[in-house]
């Protein structure tokens, strides 16, 4: 408790090892191992420590005897029928528990906050390695452009090591791009798009997921990402550009507003 | 019974116009008619005493009151409105609910036993999940917890019923045929399927075109109706109708816990109201909220999550309450930190309306408010922390014994806490942005929200003795116990492990199958495990040990002191803390809890004399009598009604109406004999339905009257005053998440590039006029009944209805050459806000000129002259739809 | 309660605020600012009706906080909706 208490501290100390950086991928898991260990921890204290009161002072059973003396001295205490409530004893106790938990909870979520600033942050001095995919999401499937226009359905292939942002719309229900393994995630919604920015770090065949219900297609409406090898993705984007099927749109639309509803064209 | 000196001393007292006469098509079901009746006075009648009856005097005949039948009779389920009857209702048609919502989940858990399985289509599993969601949120855990509220606060309290008996049958009624019309929408083509949130523009008819969605979006609103008149119910209950000596601080917590709920659930479901109202008429008249491209998803998503959070804790909160009642029964010792658990509880309820956001993480709203909702949303978890410490400490030195219904707050507990830690890990924005749509979030919210359902499942064999006389069998109660808290356990947790599973699929990454068929061997457990409850508890209600008054050592609230199951009007006498414990008070002498039950003999309900000192002879004197053929039969029947089968009545013909609105579609029917037949079934609900009303408001019906012991910060403010009040207090949200939808729209297409639809403000501003002056004519009404002048009022009311109708007329006439530019309600979302806006209004005009009329009718011969009470209420509804106009007007016309 | 003669008062005052609204759209005056005048208005004109007609004034004060929650929870969902796609 006494460190976690003191992360609080030195939440601003960015790179010293505190807060956790590299690919979204990481960043995740490092958050998720800690919340689950303290999770775990406090949630095992405060249960066996309920158990533990539960068996202590339970009725009957062996001490019936101690009970009984017991009772006849504290026979004042217990509650009747009929009277006014009051509040019962044990303020200190309480406070120091509230106290405690407190610091644990807003320390944990201050410590992520500072990852999510990390995330969310835009990439400075890399911007131009910023590769910008839009995703647009249909019933029930997923079509990319890429910036030279070059459109793929059901496919989306990324050089590894590279910064890709997607942008993310979709032409008619309320979906959601996620790539688990990547820790990808942004609603696709019609009429606005959102951001996703992630940096895969090994080359392989991910999934992509729809996830939020757009109705009978929904659990079927997947993807592939291909990570590629970086000269691979150069010479696999070399030969699209000839082959763009649609001019492209994309680098223009990268308002997170609801206002950037211009360029998407509805099927309705 | 009441002290009679005091009852007609009391200037407070008097009169409870319980009048009804709602209309459910609209937000018509409440508070504002409950003024119209005017003759449904108690005898007592304010400092009058007894030769008052309204109804004689504007020689007005009345249906006569009805009979109230016993117990055991099939007619008197239909006809009660006594809360403890209510209160069984509800209860047993929740059950029915989880039944319905429970084997919706089992053959989800079937469909998932392995991915991809064909057990159910993709179509089907997608309406599954739905109707589980929604069946389980509305119509099983809510509900459930009020079949509670409604038996047990006002015992608490202190309260013979509740404030507006008759409303609280109707709140039932509407609940029960809201679910009824829930279950038809599987029967019309195909239920709604796109999930308990109902994400747009899914919801659309674009996408989900069968008639079975919008009756499911039509149930939802029923419920919405029963919701919101259950509300104004309960609040005015609570807050006027305590015992004496019972303050705030000193209430118990079961009833804090549902006085909390109630205030949420009253502005929550007012937001819900508003977006369920859009959507329908998205849905049936073609206007384009939902549809329109950069707004109407984030549009529904803040309308739905700012319902929607709150909703967590309307449902939790009384599982709440009933863990705090029962550790502090079976413990034997009195909660820890009382005090600052109570407040902790309000700072959740007023926060709760400040977190929705946290549903909306990923939707592309701007970094600042993403960290203030993170902030209030991990301020919201705190209070929370002491509330389980100071459960857990309360059995500190206890005598804890592990009857059933601890077991079960016990688990309750348990789970609680494990919903609570995995819910700080969606406060984590960074974490929740992976969990979205997730597993994790389905394990989260089940922890918590049937931890709840488990206390709640206490909360049944804690009461079972009070409402049946009954000793359910403890054996087989802890057999449920152990079968309910395995079962959970494996259904829930293997999810947390299999939490990379999207939500709402049926193929699912093969290598979570072990988990996810152990989740199904948990669904079955749980689902077995209520097998033992049901024949448990229905065998014990006929072969059950008697159980006593309190077969709890150590319960301390007054349901315990009272017979198992309480008499009709619950008390010996009149429930009284003022000595510093609870006294039943009669006009002899006081009675302590020990001596009210023993010596009372009204064992059963509704059952024979009960007579406590000498009231009902004092009654008599009175002669009231005359105008009751029940208590002749009935002398235990005091002077209150207890009896209408009108708001059965309602609540059916209001089902005919929304079944038969169901079949409307982009304002027109569907072709042919299909359209006809449900035109044909709109028409007669309609008719029905005026007639149930106005049966409803002619009926005399005699409510609870006061004097009451605490009604602060309320004494003074007459109940159907102050129900009126509460009623426009959400319709205010009603109306402001309608401009506040309009504003969210506006600003998201650019404010200042929006079209305002009406070129030219005059039409607008005369209608303001009108208005205004409307305003003014029925406040001369009021001071014309006042001063006792019968055609004062009657042209007061005149002037206020030309002037209402010219309003409407000068509405249509803009509205119409409006129509013939091409802008309709489908032109644009500009149109679409404009004409839904304006129109919701409208039909509150609407329904204020029926109200007039009514009243005309019956102030031509000669009512409110003696009692204006009516006119003023209503002239508070007829002012605030004034007041509407005087924001809708520049909002729509000028700015 | 009061009389007719303030009940009348208040109507005149009424009117004409509402005749001002008008006005002040076609006073050119800057837009927002014309926003903020017209909702300005609108705001007193309900204060009185609420606080004569509705007769809030002479309520216990209590009544009128149930309204204000209500209106507060409005006002709470439209300005954090509002700017949350600015």
């Amino acid at each position: 408790m006494h460190t976690v208490g003191s992360v609080v501290a030195v939440v601003p100390l960015h790179g010293e090892g505190i807060l956790p950086t590299g690919t979204r991928a990481d960043v995740f898991r490092e958050i998720f191992w800690v919340f689950l260990l303290l999770g775990t921890l406090v949630g095992v204290v405060v249960i066996v420590y309920m158990f533990y009161n539960a068996y202590k002072y339970r009725d009957g059973g062996a001490r019936a005897g101690a009970v009984d003396g017991r009772e006849r001295g504290a026979a004042d205490d217990r509650p009747t029928l009929g009277e006014l409530p009051t509040g019962g004893g044990g303020g200190r106790k309480l406070f120091l528990s509230f106290a405690l938990s407190t610091v644990i909870v807003i320390s944990l979520i201050a410590w992520t906050y500072g990852t999510l600033l990390y995330v969310e942050a835009a990439p400075t001095e890399q911007e131009d390695d910023v590769l910008e995919i839009r995703v647009e999401a249909y019933q029930f499937g997923w079509a990319f452009t890429y910036p030279n226009g070059h459109t793929a359905d059901g496919t989306l292939r990324v050089p590894q090591g590279e910064t890709v942002e997607l942008v993310v719309t979709s032409r008619d229900v309320f979906h959601n791009f996620g790539i688990p393994e990547l820790r990808v995630k942004a609603d696709a919604i019609p009429g606005q798009t959102t951001t996703a920015r992630f940096t895969p770090s090994e080359t392989g065949t991910y999934q992509a997921n729809c996830y939020e219900l757009c109705g009978a297609g929904h659990s079927y409406m997947t993807a592939e990402v291909v990570v590629m090898e970086p000269d691979d993705y150069e010479r696999w984007y070399e030969n699209t550009a000839s082959n763009s099927e649609t001019p492209s749109n994309a680098t223009t639309a990268n308002s997170t507003t609801a206002n950037a509803s211009a360029s998407v064209g509805g099927d309705r | 019974m009441n002290d009679e000196t005091r009852h007609r001393t009391e200037p407070d007292g008097g009169h409870t116009t319980d009048g009804g006469h709602a209309s459910a098509g609209e937000r018509t079901t409440d508070g504002e008619h409950e003024t119209d009746g005017g003759r449904a006075t108690d005898g007592g009648h304010a400092t009058a005493g007894d030769e008052l009856d309204p109804s004689r005097i504007d020689g007005h005949a009345d249906a006569a009151e009805e009979a109230f039948p016993p117990l055991g009779s099939i007619k008197r389920w239909f006809v009660t409105t006594n809360h403890k009857d209510i209160g069984i209702l509800y209860t047993l048609t929740a059950l029915f609910f989880l039944v319905f919502g429970g084997v919706l989940a089992l053959l989800m858990r079937v469909q998932l036993w392995t991915p991809g399985g064909n057990f159910l289509s993709p179509l089907s599993y997608n309406q599954a999940v739905t109707a589980h969601g929604l069946l389980m949120v509305f119509w099983f855990l809510s509900p459930f917890a009020f079949g509670f509220a409604n038996y047990v606060v006002p015992l608490q309290i202190g309260a013979k019923d509740l404030a507006f008996p008759r409303l609280n049958a109707l709140s039932y009624w509407l609940y029960l045929f809201s679910g009824v019309l829930f279950g038809v929408s599987f029967f019309q083509g195909q239920s709604l399927a796109g999930g308990w949130t109902m994400y747009a523009p899914l919801n659309l008819p674009t996408y989900m075109p069968n008639v079975g969605a919008t009756t499911a979006i039509l149930a939802l609103v029923l419920f919405v109706a029963s919701v919101t008149v259950s509300s104004v119910n309960f609040l005015t209950t609570m807050h006027r109708m305590r015992a004496e000596g019972l303050t705030y601080w000193r209430l118990p917590l079961f009833t804090w816990t549902i006085l909390l709920t109630v205030w949420m659930m009253l502005f929550a479901f007012a937001a819900l109201l508003a977006a369920l109202l859009i959507l329908t008429s998205d849905r049936l008249l073609g206007t384009t909220y939902f549809a329109a491209e950069g707004s109407g998803s984030l549009l529904w998503a803040h309308l739905f999550w700012f319902f929607g959070h709150p909703e967590v804790y309307i449902v939790f909160f009384p599982a709440l309450g009933v863990m705090a009642e029962t550790f502090q029964t079976f413990t034997g010792r009195r909660l820890v930190g009382r005090k600052w658990f109570i407040l902790a509880m309000i700072l959740v309820a007023v926060q709760s309306f400040a977190v929705w956001m946290h549903h909306m993480f990923l939707t592309g709203i701007n970094l600042q408010v993403k960290t203030l909702f993170m902030a209030t949303t991990i301020g919201i978890s705190l209070p929370f922390d002491l509330m389980v410490f100071a459960l857990i400490y309360t059995m500190i030195k206890g005598r804890i014994r592990f009857t059933t219904p601890f077991l079960f707050s016990f688990g309750a507990l348990v789970l609680f806490i494990i919903g609570g830690i995995t819910g700080v890990f969606l406060g984590a924005i960074v974490l929740d942005y992976e969990f979205r749509g997730t597993y994790w979030v389905v394990a989260h919210f089940h922890y918590v929200m049937v931890g709840g359902v488990t206390a709640l499942i206490g909360g049944l064999y804690y009461w079972f003795p009070k409402m049946t006389g009954r000793m359910y069998d403890e054996w087989l109660g802890k057999v449920h116990f152990g079968l309910f808290f395995v079962g959970f356990n494996l259904l829930y947790f293997p999810m947390f492990l299999a939490w990379e599973t999207p939500r709402r699929v049926i193929e699912y990454d093969p290598a979570f199958v072990t988990w996810h068929q152990l989740a199904t061997v948990g669904a079955f457990v749980l689902g077995a495990s209520f097998l033992v409850m049901f024949w448990n508890l229905s065998r014990s209600l006929f072969v059950g040990e008697e159980a006593g008054d309190n077969p709890w050592e150590f319960a301390t609230t007054a349901e315990w002191a009272v017979p198992s199951p309480p008499p009709l009007e619950n008390f010996p006498g009149t429930p009284s803390y003022g000595s510093g414990s609870l006294r039943f008070l009669t006009t002899e002498r006081a009675l302590t809890p020990g001596e009210g039950s023993g010596g009372a003999p009204g064992v059963a309900d509704g059952g024979t004399t009960a007579a406590v000192g000498g009231i009902d002879h004092d009654l008599d004197s009175r002669g009231l009598g005359g105008h009751d053929p029940d208590r002749s039969h009935d002398p235990n029947h005091g002077h209150e009604s207890h009896a209408s089968v009108w708001p059965f009545v309602v609540g059916l013909a209001s089902f005919v109406v929304f079944l038969g609105l169901s079949g409307f579609r982009d304002g027109g029917l569907p072709p042919g004999m299909e359209g006809g037949i449900y035109a044909g079934i709109a028409v007669v609900g309609t008719a029905f339905l005026a007639f149930a009303l106005v049966g409803m408001a002619r009926q005399r019906f005699r409510g609870p009257a006061g004097p009451f012991g605490e009604s602060w910060p309320f004494d003074g403010v007459e109940n159907t005053k102050l129900g009126v009040w509460i009623f426009l207090a959400s319709d205010v949200v009603l109306f402001g998440a309608f401009i506040g939808a309009y504003v969210f729209t506006r600003v998201a297409h650019g404010w200042v590039d929006w079209h305002v639809v009406p070129h030219d403000p005059t039409p607008g501003l005369v209608n303001t006029y009108l208005l205004l002056t409307s305003s003014f004519s029925v406040v001369l009404a009021l001071v014309a009944a006042e001063k006792g002048s019968r055609y004062g009022l009657l042209a007061g009311l005149t002037a206020t209805l030309v002037l209402g109708v010219g309003f409407l007329a000068n509405k249509a006439i803009e509205w119409n050459e409006l129509f013939h530019e091409g802008l309709t309600l489908s032109s644009s979302v500009e149109t679409s806000t404009f004409y839904l806006t304006t129109g919701l209004h409208g039909a509150h005009v609407l329904v204020g000129l029926l109200i007039v009329l009514y009243m005309m009718g019956r102030a031509a011969r000669g009512a409110y002259l003696d009692d204006e009470r009516p006119v003023e209420y209503f002239g508070l509804y007829w002012h605030f739809v004034d007041i509407v106009w005087l924001f809708l007007f520049p909002l729509f016309y000028i700015i | 309660m009061t009389s007719t003669k303030l009940y009348t008062a208040i109507y005149v005052v009424l009117f004409a605020m509402a005749t001002a609204q008008v006005l002040i759209e076609f006073a050119g005056l800057a837009y927002w600012v014309g926003v903020a005048a017209i909702l300005a208005l609108s705001s007193l004109k309900a204060v009185m009706v609420a606080g004569y007609y509705q007769h809030l004034r002479f309520e216990p004060p209590a009544i009128s906080a149930v309204v204000l929650v209500g209106l507060l929870a409005a006002l709470v969902l439209t300005f954090a909706a509002a700017y949350s796609i600015l």
